[in-house]
């Protein structure tokens, strides 16, 4: 924002303020309105204050108003740290007492108004906003605030709570930064001193930590190792060291007591130590600690402890090792492998959490998203192919094929068509599939797979998980020669009747994976083949009449990648269909009431003009598809059209073989064939047309191809290509335009057409994409707009009742 | 104790977005997901990280319900669940799932427009965000897993919005979403069962005032239009494609009909096909007015409102035209305002809520001249109404769903704070319950006391009665004792005789023991007549009898004596007692204990 309009909103607002506070209603745009003011960090708070002086005034009406409103006063805390930002803003509004006044308890006259969250939280923010200067961290210490500020630390509400961490960690930050040293020495050092008043701040701040993880009261020691975590994450030394020092008897005390709702904010402490260089300092026990997490507690709390451990980026091999076979016990625990298990006392754990239903569920969540988080950073498991196997057992049981295996007389009945396991184990299998000696496991994987495809009772978001595992597969398996008989025996009868399904949500996600699946098999010869043969390219052609508008713009995807796919292989298959697919997609384009198949159809006409293989008879049908695109009621379409009018252009202007031929040299014959072929495909039109559409984006993408064609055209003034203006919608801007020109030259004369050149020249191309680009449709967040906007919504006499949709 | 806990991530104590955490019976449950129209930054979406850390939202929440399909109540749910990371259920009634996405890539569309505007949801996440949706049936229970269920109710605030009633064993919370108490064109009014939750989370948008009947605004809105009309103007209703609009056409449509007028109506947006349709198919949540005359016509079939062309906005003669979107901000309605703002005959009636910056907001300010693109000004010199058509309750409806629903505690969100107060100091006068009103952040903590219903036996009953009991009463409680049966997932009351019949169990009797020494030179007998004499004296309200076969008895209490041959003097009192007179006994002991007077 601008300083001076900056200037002139705030006083603005405050003259709003300062006349009407009192009676003023909640009105969310004014206040939304007002709450953008303090993101302006670069506020010069004192040439704000020296040049509105209203603002001092506004600052104490607030405080000594005894019913002020809550929301005006939690800005005016915001906007005062704000002002106190820089010191000379600070030293002004000291000298005024409004320091005092705003942020001191009882500075108010209306002190009932502390029990308000929002003024908590403008509180905080306030002291928030000052802190960038030693002198605020002076008013802070002077005036005991530290203590309001730890006593915040527990507040009710979740937003002050977390608000007064953030405050007293930046605090302790502020404390060893150059921001401390004085301006003139600032610069050559990067550590400051810290001088005893300071060393009594942060050790009260430390001391209140320390006590808080000794308490007996849970909120207290969550809070306390939520400010841990920040301070690691964020300060630097020695506050760090002191910080560490001092905590480290509590914290081995919290971790060795095993409380398990105490698991994940411990460990978010430990993730935040991992990444110091307390890591590497063998006082510190940072690794210790962890290890100890892994072993204490209830056995429960491990595997999510294991868990967390292998996400740690830098982490010792015994610990992630020893963090990775608990990740695998349970799995293990369901195979006949848990006789090699060490950990016996798990064993008793394990088997007494798997016997009952919610607690099994978890655990193998934990499980399966640890494997899969060691997957994504393809973690070389040393058994690989057992835990891949594991993943696949669990996977049957959970769909019912192996109810009666059970080697440890467990019962498992209860994961049978349990959708959260099954969708959590087809993640992790889809992510197993980044590792190559996964390979050979290929055809057992699959089995698994068509068991959860073929099964009448899969629920549609676990079909969704077994189709994107099987498209990661695909990719696996497409080198081997024995896919196509796999696709066409096994894959494509089991597709065929989920493109039948009464879910709309499972016919979609097989139309997408076979789009998917093309995709990935383009180039391969036999493919294309076995799409023709299965009979499914035909299902994909019946699905376009799908009731779903979201299946029917799958289905063209599909269609658009099978076409492309036969369109390369077997162009003579493909012939027989072509007349029917093109005449489908272009009733799909003109006819559909939903945006997104019609979306879909002109992005497949772009593929298809992109791709190395020029469809035949795709020429005769760009122009409808250009002309329907261009006026469709859905902006986007009309975007997409543009983007295959700029394929279109490219093509035609510059290179082979498609379309028209322009020679090296600058040829004008070539060139006004070129265009006059464009313009024959109504392409020329469309983009004049769009220029003038009432979507901006529209415009912005007619404009700059508009220019791109000025660029591609060198010649363009020498072409002979004459435009119709009558019967056109840019006619009469442009016309409208040529005859003021005309009038200008004297010459009043009435147009029927005009050169292309002509109209280009017309246009001003340059300075209308300059105006497209400022502009904005959605919402004009000018401070100039701001201020209208808030004047007017004061002077507004009349209540509008908040419409609320 | 068990507790359930309720945290607002939005809608504490503002109208802003809707996102209500609630914890119960250690399940987690999401209560709408909106967004915030008037931010255009990260804070127009809730702060999930408050929830959970590192996106693990699965993990924890069990899962997600939204009430109706208003994007200040669902709007966040494609970020949610696609960008941040939520895999599991969403639960939403069918209305509200076949139009939520329409007003997803609407809201989608206008937001992208914009420039500079990044970490927003595609149209594909829409889609992918819809496939985990569950639909629900209204009042039909739906197990969401073994412990916890929810059922549907209806909420009338506009088609397919549903309050929702939570159960976790004996716990449960009923959240309104929003909800309208008086039946309007289309829809009928919200209704719930005496379900008496141990929370009624209710909306109090409108929470200190009682509305004039909506009637009235749309007799007003109807008289504006014609009289625009009848004056040759034109008249402009931006709108977005789904809810008030079909709500407007029904009005207009059935005005013109009856008052055979000839200016035409047109709807410029290509989605009213499709929304018209989802009218027609969920015709059973509409009101009974149009359920009845569907039968000879379908009201949403519209004889006077014909699909709009650009190219009519420049016809001469009067018209009305609906068109997208709703704030004046971008694409055709503003387009057609352009042409039309010029003309003070014209008019442009705003029947919603319009985001600060929009040109929708600003004329409703009433700003004059309007700055458009390329430093061009727009003259605004047409009329320019603001109608309100929002249907939510009002402070008699609230009430009125309080008496309906018979809640333990009541929970305001979705009002402001002022209003609530006094909402809320009328509820606990009024039901003597608590209420409370938190604000975003702030955690309510509700200590629950489930009641458990056990049936008692008439022989029980008939006994307690026998022995001069009063008669029973629902209003007075009173203690009853007797053996508690819990068989076939059932608790019965019923006395211990009738429980040994019916368990096929034969009866047992727990006897205490116990030793005391003392030293007497009588003998064996003569101490026992001694203890006779003294128990008989000491406890004269007991009856304490001396039986020929060596034994002295007071009530089940058996006393006995011994002694060895080797040591006479040295008496061992055997002492029994059932667990009837533990606490005789316990007192016999202790006073033989202290031995005999001399």
């Amino acid at each position: 924002m601008i300083e001076s309009e900056c200037v002139l909103l705030v006083q603005f607002v405050t003259i709003c303020i300062l006349h009407c506070f009192q009676g003023l209603h909640c009105d969310s745009t004014f206040f939304g309105a007002m709450d953008n003011l303090p993101d302006q960090r670069n506020v010069n708070g004192e040439s704000l204050l020296q040049q509105q002086p209203c603002l001092l005034e506004f600052i104490s009406s607030v405080c000594k108003c005894k019913d002020a409103d809550h929301a005006i006063l939690s800005f005016t805390l915001k906007l005062t740290g704000l002002l106190a930002a820089t010191e000379q803003g600070f030293r002004l509004l000291e000298e005024e007492g409004l320091l005092a006044c705003a942020f001191e308890r009882g500075g108010w006259c209306a002190p009932d108004l502390w029990h308000e969250p929002s003024v908590r939280s403008g509180w905080l923010q306030g002291l928030l906003n000052t802190l960038n200067h030693r002198k605020a961290l002076e008013f802070i210490r002077e005036n005991g605030l530290i203590k309001v500020l730890l006593h915040l630390q527990n507040d009710p509400s979740l937003f002050v709570s977390s608000l007064a961490n953030e405050v007293l960690v930046n605090i302790l930050n502020f404390m060893t930064s150059s921001k401390m040293s004085n301006s003139s020495d600032a610069a050559g050092s990067t550590q400051c001193p810290m001088g005893p008043d300071w060393v009594s701040v942060s050790s009260e701040i430390i001391r209140a930590g320390v006590e808080a993880l000794g308490s007996e009261k849970h909120p207290q020691v969550i809070q306390a190792l939520k400010m841990l975590s920040l301070v690691l994450s964020q300060c630097g030394e020695p506050i760090r060291s002191m910080l560490w020092k001092d905590v480290l008897v509590p914290l081995e005390v919290l971790i060795n007591g095993g409380s398990g709702s105490l698991t994940l904010p411990l460990m978010n402490v430990l993730q935040a130590a991992v990444r110091t260089p307390l890591l590497s300092q063998s006082d510190c026990k940072v690794m210790e600690l962890t290890e100890a997490m892994l072993c204490a507690g209830n056995g429960k709390d491990c595997f999510q402890c294991a868990v967390l451990i292998v996400t740690l980026e830098k982490c010792p091999d015994v610990l992630k090792r020893k963090a990775i076979n608990i990740i695998l016990l349970p799995l293990r625990c369901l195979s006949t492998q848990l006789q090699d298990i060490a950990e016996k006392e798990l064993e008793i754990v394990l088997e007494k959490q798997l016997s009952q239903k919610s607690s099994c569920i978890s655990l193998l969540l934990q499980s399966l998203s640890g494997i899969t988080e060691l997957a994504h950073t393809k973690y070389p498991f040393e058994d690989l192919q057992s835990v891949t196997r594991s993943v696949m057992l669990l996977l049957r049981i959970c769909s019912g094929h192996l109810s009666s295996f059970s080697p440890h007389r467990i019962s498992l009945t209860h994961l049978i068509g349990c959708c959260k396991v099954q969708r959590c184990g087809l993640d992790t299998l889809g992510a197993l599939s980044v590792y190559k000696e996964n390979v050979d496991l290929r055809h057992e994987v699959f089995g698994v797979l068509l068991e959860y495809l073929q099964n009448p009772d899969s629920h549609a978001t676990v079909l969704k998980k077994a189709l994107q595992a099987a498209v990661r597969w695909i990719d696996v398996w497409s080198p081997f020669p024995d896919l196509l008989q796999f696709i066409s025996r096994d894959l494509f009868p089991a597709l065929e009747k989920r493109t039948c399904d009464v879910r709309w949500e499972v016919r979609d996600s097989t139309l997408e994976f076979i789009a998917q699946m093309t995709a990935a098999l383009r180039g391969n010869t036999g493919y294309a083949e076995v799409l023709h043969t299965s009979g499914m390219f035909s299902i994909l052609l019946s699905s376009l009449a799908d009731v779903e508008g979201y299946v029917r713009a799958s289905a063209v995807g599909a269609v658009g990648e099978a076409v492309t796919s036969l369109v390369q292989q077997t162009e003579l298959l493909l012939a027989s269909y072509l007349e029917e697919i093109l005449s489908r997609m272009m009733a799909i384009l003109s006819q559909d009431t939903e945006g997104f198949p019609r979306r879909a159809v002109v992005k497949a006409f772009t593929s298809w003009l992109k791709g190395p293989h020029p469809l035949p008879a795709l020429d005769q049908s760009l122009s409808s598809v250009l002309s329907s695109g261009g006026n469709d009621f859905d902006w986007e379409v009309k975007i997409h059209t543009l983007e295959l009018a700029d394929v279109l252009m490219e093509k035609t202007l510059t290179c082979c073989p498609y379309a028209v031929q322009i020679s090296s040299s600058p040829d004008e014959t070539h060139l006004t064939q070129a265009l006059r072929k464009l313009k024959d495909l109504g392409l020329l039109d469309l983009l004049l047309n769009s220029l003038f559409d009432c979507d901006r984006p529209v415009c912005e993408k007619a404009c700059s191809l508009l220019l791109k064609l000025r660029t591609l055209a060198v010649d363009i003034d020498r072409c002979d290509v004459v435009l119709d203006v009558c019967g056109n919608r840019w006619g009469d801007e442009v016309g409208s335009r040529y005859l003021n020109k005309l009038q200008a030259e004297r010459n009043l004369l009435s147009i029927k057409d005009i050169s292309l050149p002509d109209v280009v020249r017309l246009l001003d191309l340059d300075s209308m994409q300059r105006t497209l680009t400022l502009s904005s449709d959605h919402v004009v967040n000018s401070p100039r707009s701001l201020m209208e906007d808030i004047l007017l919504s004061v002077q507004q006499t009349e209540e509008n009742i908040v419409d609320c949709y | 104790m068990p507790e359930i806990k309720v945290t607002p991530l939005g809608a504490g104590q503002d109208v802003g977005r809707s996102c209500i955490l609630v914890s119960i019976g250690g399940k987690n449950i999401m209560l709408d997901c909106g967004m915030h129209m008037g931010y255009n930054d990260d804070r127009r979406f809730p702060d999930f990280s408050y929830i959970t850390q590192n996106g693990r939202l699965t993990e924890f929440l069990d899962c997600v319900i939204i009430s109706h399909f208003h994007l200040d109540h669902c709007g966040a749910l494609p970020y949610m669940s696609e960008m941040v990371g939520y895999d599991g259920p969403i639960y939403m009634t069918h209305p509200t799932k076949a139009i939520c996405p329409i007003l997803l890539e609407d809201f989608r569309k206008i937001t992208v427009d914009k420039k500079g505007e990044t970490n927003f949801f595609t149209a594909q996440m829409i889609k992918d965000c819809m496939k985990k949706v569950v639909p629900l049936n209204l009042h039909q229970t739906v197990q969401v897993d073994e412990e916890l269920e929810i059922k549907a109710y209806y909420a009338g605030h506009v088609l397919g919005a549903a309050m929702v009633q939570i159960k976790v064993g004996l716990e449960s919370v009923v959240y309104t979403g929003d909800y309208n108490m008086t039946p309007d064109r289309h829809l009928g009014a919200a209704w719930i069962d005496k379900c008496r939750p141990d929370i009624l989370i209710s909306e109090s948008t409108y929470a200190t005032t009682i509305r004039d009947s909506k009637r009235c605004r749309e007799r007003d809105f109807l008289k504006k239009v014609h009289e625009t009309v009848e004056r040759g103007g034109k008249v402009l209703i931006p709108v977005f494609a789904l809810g008030r609009a079909q709500e407007l056409c029904i009005l207009l449509e059935t005005f013109w009909e009856r008052m055979n007028l000839k200016a035409p109506i047109y709807f410029s947006t290509g989605l009213t096909e499709k929304a018209n349709n989802y009218y027609k198919l969920f015709i059973t949540w509409t009101n009974q007015k149009i359920r009845k005359t569907f039968v000879q016509r379908n009201m949403f079939e519209f004889k006077h409102i014909k699909a709009f062309d650009r190219s009519y906005a420049d016809n001469p003669g009067p018209m009305v035209v609906f068109a997208t979107p709703g704030m004046l901000h971008a694409g055709q309605s503003l387009h057609i305002f352009k042409k039309w703002a010029g003309n003070e005959k014209n008019m442009v009636i705003m029947p919603g809520y319009c985001v600060q910056g929009t040109v929708g907001h600003k004329i409703l300010n009433g700003q004059k001249k309007l700055e458009m693109e390329g430093r061009s000004t727009l003259d605004v010199k047409l009329q320019v109404e603001y109608m309100s058509f929002s249907a939510h309750a009002d402070a008699k409806g609230i009430m009125q769903l309080i008496r309906m629903a018979e809640p333990r505690n009541m929970l305001l969100v979705h009002g402001e704070a002022k209003k609530m107060e006094f909402l809320k100091d009328k509820i606990e006068q009024e039901f003597n319950i608590s209420c409370f009103m938190p604000a975003n952040g702030e955690t309510t903590t509700i200590v629950t006391n489930p009641n458990v219903p056990v049936d008692i036996s008439l022989n029980l009953l008939k006994r307690e009665m026998a022995l001069g009991g009063p008669l029973p009463d629902s209003k007075r409680p009173r203690t009853m004792r007797g053996t508690l049966i819990m068989k076939d997932n059932s608790l019965r009351l019923v006395s211990p005789e009738q429980a040994l019949k019916e368990l096929g169990l034969s009866e047992h009797q727990l006897r205490f023991t116990c030793r005391v020494q003392l030293h007497d030179s009588h003998s064996d007998s003569e101490t026992l007549g001694r203890i006779y004499t003294y128990l008989k004296s000491a406890l004269k309200n007991y009856g304490v009898q001396h039986l020929p076969d060596g034994t002295v008895i007071v009530e089940s209490i058996v006393i006995k004596v011994t002694s060895s041959p080797e040591e006479p003097n040295l008496k061992v009192i055997l002492l029994s007692w059932s667990y009837q007179d533990e606490e005789l006994g316990s007192f016999l002991s202790t006073l033989l204990k202290k031995g005999l007077p001399s």
